[in-house]
């Protein structure tokens, strides 16, 4: 999509000679662009929730909550939670999860060890431990096995014997390392307490957050989660929507000509947003270009464009 | 998918106690009434909207309590021998007594309160009657008591009733198992009716924790019958209710909610708190167990002239 985008920005502005974008300056408004669609989503469906209860919004293909949520969910997310120290773990990141965490959606907690000991050998996506005893442990498929050592999770395939659990990932490959298995089947979500309650909370005597009714607070980009025996990496799990990728218009450079677009490039990124927001991207863009290049037409027309669309 | 498989029912999957899920079908656990209000009362288009689970959780459990108090006929029971000290030690769990008995010859012997004082506390006095205090200004305790060391040691009188014993009906000391009377001149107006029991009598000393026993019950075996609060003693994941109750405890947390909500208007929180009666009185007569059989029974015996 982006490259249709990018052709249909530089017909508009070349129709009148109002100017050149280069490829770094498009990226850049790309970037915005599908910020301000992704972020606006966000207000949408409380508008259309808000209709519905109203009844002035309908089923079926009036139904626009669900696909304003369909657009978001593309963006939704789930991993474990790197464990920073004691009960405190750090939110997604581009460094721990590998993407950007926008908002929150369920904080969920494994509760109930069923095992920890070390490793006693190396054998490629499984556990081996001599002194396992894992037929007893009741310990079932999908349960999740940490590497504490390295805080690598995988999840358990089956129990092959009292010694040996198959993985579904590689996560010990040198012996010995201790290892820590979860039940999953004792999952609980913690529920998001704001920093004004948490102490009156923790001295609750009926409401005290327990691996029954887990809680957290969010402090920068950590997590504290209640109560502290939630302690180690594996425990904690997160849903959230994370950011859009960063659109990147890729291309080959011509000695003399128009750059050409290479959507081979290592680093190239197409829009994340759905095929029908291309207008909308389309406008959005021009804006931008209209203040880059001074051209008031185009902005105004990008602006014109725009308060239609909201208008619909 | 069953909720519980048979082999698990009936010995909890091998895992001591075997008996853990005897007749647990009969309930509803704390997690599942929450899960369920969260997922079932609570959203976009529910009365119930954006409320913390933590309030949710509140209003169940204070649901629960309620019903221990005065719905549920859910009578726990502990017994235990009376030692010197005369006391009973109220269970951990203890919110209010039943029945108290006392367990002698194969026989259970319900007792009866005494409503005089049999414990207190007792401060040290000099001969001028003025309360003496230590070196750190608080008063000098005597411990025990002079009432305690007389309920004690047996030195308190109470009423001897015996109808083959010329004693009969007299105020006597029992010590040991064995009574004593003081030589009995004129006439002795009155009866006690407190102590009028041959049996030993009691008085719960809530804030101390204790049932205070008269001396006739010193190394006898006493037992308890209590309500609890259903709480069981803070651990959530053994804390139930029966099914009977749990429209009423939805019932209950949806009212409590609407209740304290600021902009509800009066009519939705008028409709709560009917529901949350009706499902109340429900479950009341569901589980005061009237059964058609058992009003035919009632019924068959209607004309039945009694002697």
């Amino acid at each position: 999509m982006i490259n249709s985008v990018r052709s249909t920005v530089l017909s508009i502005l070349n129709k009148n000679n109002f100017g050149y974008i280069s490829p770094a300056d498009f990226n850049n408004y790309c970037k915005q662009a599908q910020l301000e669609i992704f972020e606006d989503y966000f207000s949408k469906i409380n508008k259309q929730i808000n209709f519905e209860n109203v009844r002035q919004s309908g089923t079926d293909y009036a139904n626009l909550v669900k696909k304003i949520s369909e657009d978001i969910e593309y963006f939704s997310s789930t991993n474990f939670l790197s464990h920073f120290a004691n009960n405190i773990f750090y939110m997604p990141s581009l460094s721990t999860t590998g993407d950007s965490w926008f908002m929150t959606g369920k904080i969920l907690c494994y509760t109930n060890e069923l095992a920890t000991g070390n490793t006693s050998s190396v054998v490629v996506n499984q556990l081996v431990d001599t002194a396992g005893a894992f037929t007893s442990k009741g310990i079932v498929a999908n349960d999740i096995v940490v590497n504490v050592s390295t805080g690598d999770i995988a999840r358990v395939i089956s129990v092959v014997s009292a010694t040996v659990i198959s993985l579904t990932a590689d996560i010990f490959t040198y012996a010995p390392e201790d290892y820590l298995i979860l039940e999953s089947a004792s999952v609980k979500e913690a529920e998001k307490v704001t920093h004004g309650k948490v102490t009156m909370l923790n001295t609750s005597n009926l409401t005290m957050p327990n691996n029954t009714f887990p809680a957290y607070t969010l402090e920068n980009s950590f997590i504290t989660v209640y109560p502290s025996t939630v302690n180690s990496k594996g425990q904690v799990l997160s849903q959230y929507t994370r950011y859009p990728k960063d659109p990147k218009w890729t291309y080959v450079s011509l000695i003399g000509g128009e750059p050409s677009f290479d959507q081979s490039q290592p680093d190239y990124q197409d829009f994340e947003l759905p095929q029908e927001e291309e207008p909308n991207l389309i406008i959005k863009i021009l804006a931008y270009c209209g203040i880059s290049i001074r051209e008031t037409e185009v902005y105004q027309f990008a602006k014109m464009e725009e308060r239609e669309n909201d208008a619909k | 998918m069953a909720y519980i498989s048979q082999f698990k029912y009936y010995t909890n999957n091998g895992v001591a106690p075997t008996d853990a899920n005897f007749g647990s079908y009969q309930y509803v656990s704390l997690f599942d009434i929450v899960n369920n209000f969260m997922l079932m009362y609570n959203g976009n288009h529910s009365l119930v909207n954006n409320e913390e689970r933590f309030k949710v959780l509140f209003h169940a459990k204070r649901a629960i309590q309620e019903l221990n108090y005065d719905a549920f006929r859910e009578v726990k029971t502990l017994q235990l021998t009376v030692s010197d000290d005369l006391r009973f030690i109220l269970p951990s769990n203890y919110v209010n007594w039943v029945r108290i008995s006392m367990y002698k010859d194969g026989y259970i012997r319900p007792l009866t309160e005494n409503i005089q004082v049999m414990s207190t506390i007792q401060y040290e006095q000099n001969i001028n009657g003025t309360i003496v205090f230590d070196i750190n200004d608080n008063v000098v305790y005597i411990d025990p008591s002079r009432l305690n060391e007389d309920r004690l040691d047996g030195v308190q009188k109470s009423i001897y009733l015996n109808s083959s014993n010329p004693q009969n009906g007299n105020l006597g000391w029992n010590i040991d198992g064995a009574w004593y009377f003081s030589y009995t001149i004129g006439a002795r107006y009155g009866l006690n009716t407190e102590t009028a029991n041959f049996n030993p009598t009691f008085r719960v000393d809530n804030k101390a924790g204790v049932i205070n026993f008269s001396s006739d019950m010193r190394e006898e075996s006493c037992i308890l019958e209590y309500i609890s609060d259903g709480m069981e003693g803070g651990d959530d994941t053994s804390v139930s209710v029966n099914k009977l109750f749990e429209k009423y405890i939805y019932a209950y947390i949806n009212y409590e909610i609407l209740d304290k909500k600021l902009g509800v208007q009066e009519y939705i929180v008028t409709r709560a708190r009917k529901d949350k009666r009706a499902a109340y009185l429900n479950a009341k007569i569901r589980i005061s167990k009237i059964h058609p059989g058992k009003l035919l029974m009632n019924l068959r015996g209607i004309d039945k002239i009694i002697k």
